[in-house]
């Protein structure tokens, strides 16, 4: 048994060396993240998300790259707020772009919570009448990141944001939403004190958390 | 290490300068209009490009050799170049083929209204049957709100464009069912079966449908159940009607819900005051279930079962006579059981298909005179789809029906009925020519064992999106149907019923309106004819016919006034047919020529509530006066009925729903009941069919049990 954990464990490790050992894939990351880090327009992100599917179909067994297009595609539709028919197009393309790499690689924490981010942009461009059907949808779908992942700080800070409009909607106070950002944040800070092989994992999500908790004072 | 990092660079610096090659161009659409966001590479590799606003790309690699150069972009087909890199410039401009995208490309919108969520081109979301004032959650109260539909307020049921009732036929999940209204009394108004919040949407086509359905002159009701509830809940239902219950289990890939629902109307009836003098209320209790099962990827199995049992006693009054008149009593048994399933193979082949039973029972005393009639019909159908290409796909399937009917007057020992077995089967093409233009056509053919005889019914449509975005589609078809069961059984030879439409459509949907218009021209062949009534039917045959056409148009708002969704919609028909015991053609009673309704609904967060309203009119019923010389020679007035709804969401989980219909009062009336005999003085007595009540007033509180505690019952209003 102990054997059989060390095996997995040196695999586990082997694995992330392999990923170090490919410069060229890291270096074409970096330089995704970074330009995603300074997209401010829905052209940009749109020019990040290529960047990553071209990334992706050299490494149709990499999880990350297929994360990071849809995230950029999910910001684009986020950003394009006023033009529903684009947003729905991004959003549409980010849950398609995460349902295919998990048909391929399997699901995990992160890629749920990004695909729960995506369906409630979905929401948010018709509020009224897809509530109805999807803020169920979006809470299950942060519920079931959380089951595999416990301490996941995404899933739980777009959780907050979730509640905060559903109670808004509602008429009703944040402190539910409250009670799940300050959750997040613990769960951020954990993160941050953690070291990690694998500079390329899923880091941001912080900052929604604060903006969630600034509406409870 | 950093001398060796340096002197790497030297020494391959040469080569770099050697390798490098521009490459550069421009991507348009095939009316050359830039593409900007395309996805540009080089296959195999990590280099590439975006191109940007005005659909220019440029960008360096330091790679040498043939390689494929790739253009990608969502809704367009890939496009590969191949290139020799050698250090030249290279200028590509290329224009993409689009990809056809059956979720985005044009559809066929003749004759066909969708209620859905999912896709774009629709007229309603499901969420909308439930919340239409007028409705008080009866799945077909919403749709007469549509265009081509006319609000027979004595009937309940569907009347589409100059058709009676039967001929809408109503299948769920493909399958068909029979009796889907509550069995009533005459000019006591019906309701469907089935809840509506069962169903995740539906597909109701006035006219020109599709070949999958058949034995239905007018009209097809699709209604689709929902395939995976989202969450485990309870559901509870207090209502001044009745109550219900009811029970979801989600588990990873399998659900389970079950409902049971009581209602009497005898309470209400007792506190508020009717026009109908009653024995017995209405009264009813059913209790249903539904299973489902996910396989593989994409399969599904469904098994759904539903039983219930009504029954009602009324007086119904003689015209020209004193007293209460005859008393008619009415029981009612109802099950249909359903086992369907569906598979989405992969790209190339879809399955679904399925088994269905009906049966239904009444039991009619009539002023003492005991009828039994028993309706069964068995269905089983399946259906292959085969994608040949992103732009042609054929649908291919074999359905058979099994009816058997069986009718006995109970005091004498008199009983008749016949069986009659059916096979069909249809072929229908979809080929899209580009994302703007569909062409479909279909056959369909039937042959009825008890008439031994076969038909062939060719249908056709074809649609056209312009660069607006609005689409024009016509659509034809020819449709069959056997008559009714009751007719078949006292002349078991009459075969089917005919009718031929033709149907040119204009949609447009964009931000958030959607607008429709529809002119449509139907005729009618082989109606039926008889002599006598009901219980006494001669010379049946099928000497009628007739025609149908006029248009209708309908808009709809979410956008122009805030937190506020409206629909209008106005029917023009003018329809005049020889069909039943008439002896020309007449314009039927169940056929206004000018019906109209308005849907308001408006959202007050502040107040937690949705309030509702609907306006529904048409120009009064035909309806023949015996007093007068000819047959449908006068109109009851016009009929109007203004209908308010209060949606309250104190919390998430509860909801309190007040609805009132016809608030003002309206005495609307559908028509006269004649005594057969004039009386002395030479005149047929009368007394008018009128509504069951003045206003009919709803008031219900839902309650949701579930571990998500913003779950609520919303489908259920």
């Amino acid at each position: 048994m102990k054997i059989k954990f060390t095996l997995i464990a040196l695999l586990f490790l082997l694995s992330n060396i392999t990923v170090a050992n490919d410069p060229a894939y890291v270096n074409a990351m970096q330089k995704q993240l970074q330009a995603m880090g300074n997209a401010e327009n829905a052209a940009e992100f749109q020019s990040v998300a290529n960047g990553f599917s071209r990334i992706s179909q050299m490494n149709q067994d990499e999880w990350l790259p297929d994360y990071y297009a849809a995230l950029a595609y999910t910001n684009a539709g986020f950003i394009l707020r006023g033009y529903p028919e684009e947003q729905d197009k991004n959003f549409d393309i980010a849950v398609k772009t995460i349902q295919d790499c998990i048909n391929r690689n399997g699901e995990n924490a992160e890629l749920i919570a990004l695909k729960g981010y995506a369906m409630m942009g979905q929401l948010s461009v018709d509020p009224q009448t897809r509530g109805q059907q999807l803020s169920g949808l979006v809470m299950q779908t942060f519920g079931r990141a959380l089951k595999l992942e416990p301490e996941n700080p995404r899933a739980m800070s777009l959780m907050a944001q979730m509640q905060l409009g559903m109670s808004q909607f509602f008429g009703e106070g944040p402190e539910k939403a409250c009670g799940i950002a300050k959750q997040s944040l613990e769960y951020f800070g954990k993160e941050e004190a953690q070291e990690t092989d694998n500079p390329l994992l899923p880091r941001w999500g912080k900052e929604s958390a604060q903006a969630v908790l600034k509406s409870c004072k | 290490m950093k001398t060796l990092t340096t002197l790497t660079i030297i020494i391959l610096f040469p080569f770099c300068l050697l390798g490098q090659t521009i490459l550069k161009g421009k991507v348009t659409d095939k009316n050359n209009e830039a593409l900007p966001g395309v996805n540009i590479f080089i296959e195999g590799t990590y280099e590439g490009t975006s191109s940007s606003k005005n659909g220019e790309f440029q960008f360096e690699t330091e790679l040498t050799g043939s390689h494929q150069l790739a253009f990608q972009s969502v809704g367009f087909k890939k496009e590969l170049h191949t290139i020799t890199l050698e250090g030249n410039e290279i200028v590509i401009n290329t224009s993409l083929k689009e990809a056809i995208d059956q979720m985005k490309a044009v559809t066929i919108t003749a004759g066909g209204m969708e209620a859905s969520d999912v896709k774009k081109a629709v007229v309603l979301k499901p969420i909308d049957i439930v919340t239409t004032p007028s409705a008080i959650g009866d799945i077909v109260g919403a749709f007469q709100t549509l265009p081509g539909t006319s609000n027979v307020g004595n009937d309940g049921r569907l009347f589409v464009r100059g058709g009676d009732a039967s001929e809408t036929a109503i299948f769920i999940d493909g399958l068909k069912v029979n009796n889907a209204f509550g069995t009533t009394a005459n000019n006591v108004p019906s309701r469907t079966r089935f809840s509506p919040n069962m169903f995740k949407g539906s597909f109701f086509s006035t006219g020109g449908y599709s070949a999958e359905y058949g034995q239905a002159l007018s009209s097809a009701l699709v209604l689709n159940s929902i395939d995976m509830p989202v969450r485990s809940q309870a559901d509870i239902s207090l209502m001044s009607l009745g109550g219900g219950l009811s029970q979801t289990l989600v588990g990873k890939r399998n659900s389970i819900s079950a409902n049971a629902n009581f209602f009497d109307l005898g309470p209400y009836q007792n506190l508020i005051n009717q026009n109908f003098d009653w024995e017995r209320a209405p009264h009813s209790w059913d209790a249903s279930i539904l299973g489902r099962q996910q396989w593989g990827n994409s399969g599904m199995l469904k098994a759904f079962f539903q039983t219930e049992s009504s029954g009602m006693e009324i007086w119904q009054a003689e015209p020209g006579e004193l007293g209460r008149g005859d008393l008619i009593k009415i029981n009612n048994n109802y099950n249909v059981g359903q086992l369907s399933f569906k598979q989405i193979k992969n790209e190339e082949w879809s399955f679904t298909g399925g088994l269905s039973y009906t049966l239904n029972t009444d039991q009619f005393d009539l002023g003492g005179l005991k009828v039994e009639q028993k309706t069964q019909l068995f269905h089983a159908k399946g259906v292959a789809i085969r994608d040949f290409s992103d732009a042609f796909s054929t649908k291919i399937g074999v359905e058979t029906f099994w009816n058997k009917y069986d009718e006995a007057l109970l005091d004498e020992n008199q009983s008749r009925g016949f069986e009659d077995p059916q096979a069909n089967a249809f072929v229908e093409s979809d080929y899209y020519i580009s994302n703007d233009l569909i062409l479909r056509g279909g056959l369909r053919a039937g042959y009825s064992n008890l008439i031994n005889e076969q038909w062939i019914d060719p249908r056709a449509s074809l649609s056209y999106k312009f660069q607006h975005e609005g689409q024009i589609s016509l659509a034809y078809g020819k449709f069959s149907q056997l008559a009714e069961s009751k007719y078949r059984v006292v002349n078991n030879s009459i075969g089917n019923t005919e009718a031929t439409h033709y149907i040119l459509n204009y949609f447009i949907h964009k931000n958030s309106r959607t607008f429709r218009a529809e002119a449509f021209h139907k005729d009618y062949d082989n109606l039926l004819t008889f002599d006598g009534a009901d219980m006494n039917l001669s010379n049946i045959s099928l000497n009628g016919f007739g025609k149908a056409s006029g248009f209708d148009v309908f808009y709809r708002d979410r956008k122009s006034i805030k937190n506020t969704d409206f629909w209008i919609s106005y029917s023009f028909v003018d329809s005049k047919r020889k069909f039943a015991h008439y002896e020309s053609e007449v314009q039927p009673s169940f056929a206004p020529k000018h019906n109209a309704s308005l849907v308001v609904k408006h959202f007050v967060s502040s107040l937690n509530s949705q309030f509702g309203g609907s306006f529904s009119v048409n120009d009064g019923f035909a309806y023949t006066n015996p007093n007068f010389e000819g047959e449908q020679n006068q109109r009851t007035k016009s009929f109007q009925s203004l209908s308010l709804s209060w949606s309250y969401l104190p919390k998430p989980n509860l909801i309190i729903h007040f609805a009132c219909n016809n608030v003002l009062g309206r005495e609307n009336q559908f028509g006269f009941d004649y005594a057969n005999q004039a009386n002395e003085q030479g005149i047929f007595a009368s007394s008018p069919v009128g509504q069951a009540a003045p206003r009919f007033l709803f008031l219900g509180v839902f309650l949701t049990l579930s571990t998500d505690k913003n779950a609520n019952q919303l489908n259920n209003l």
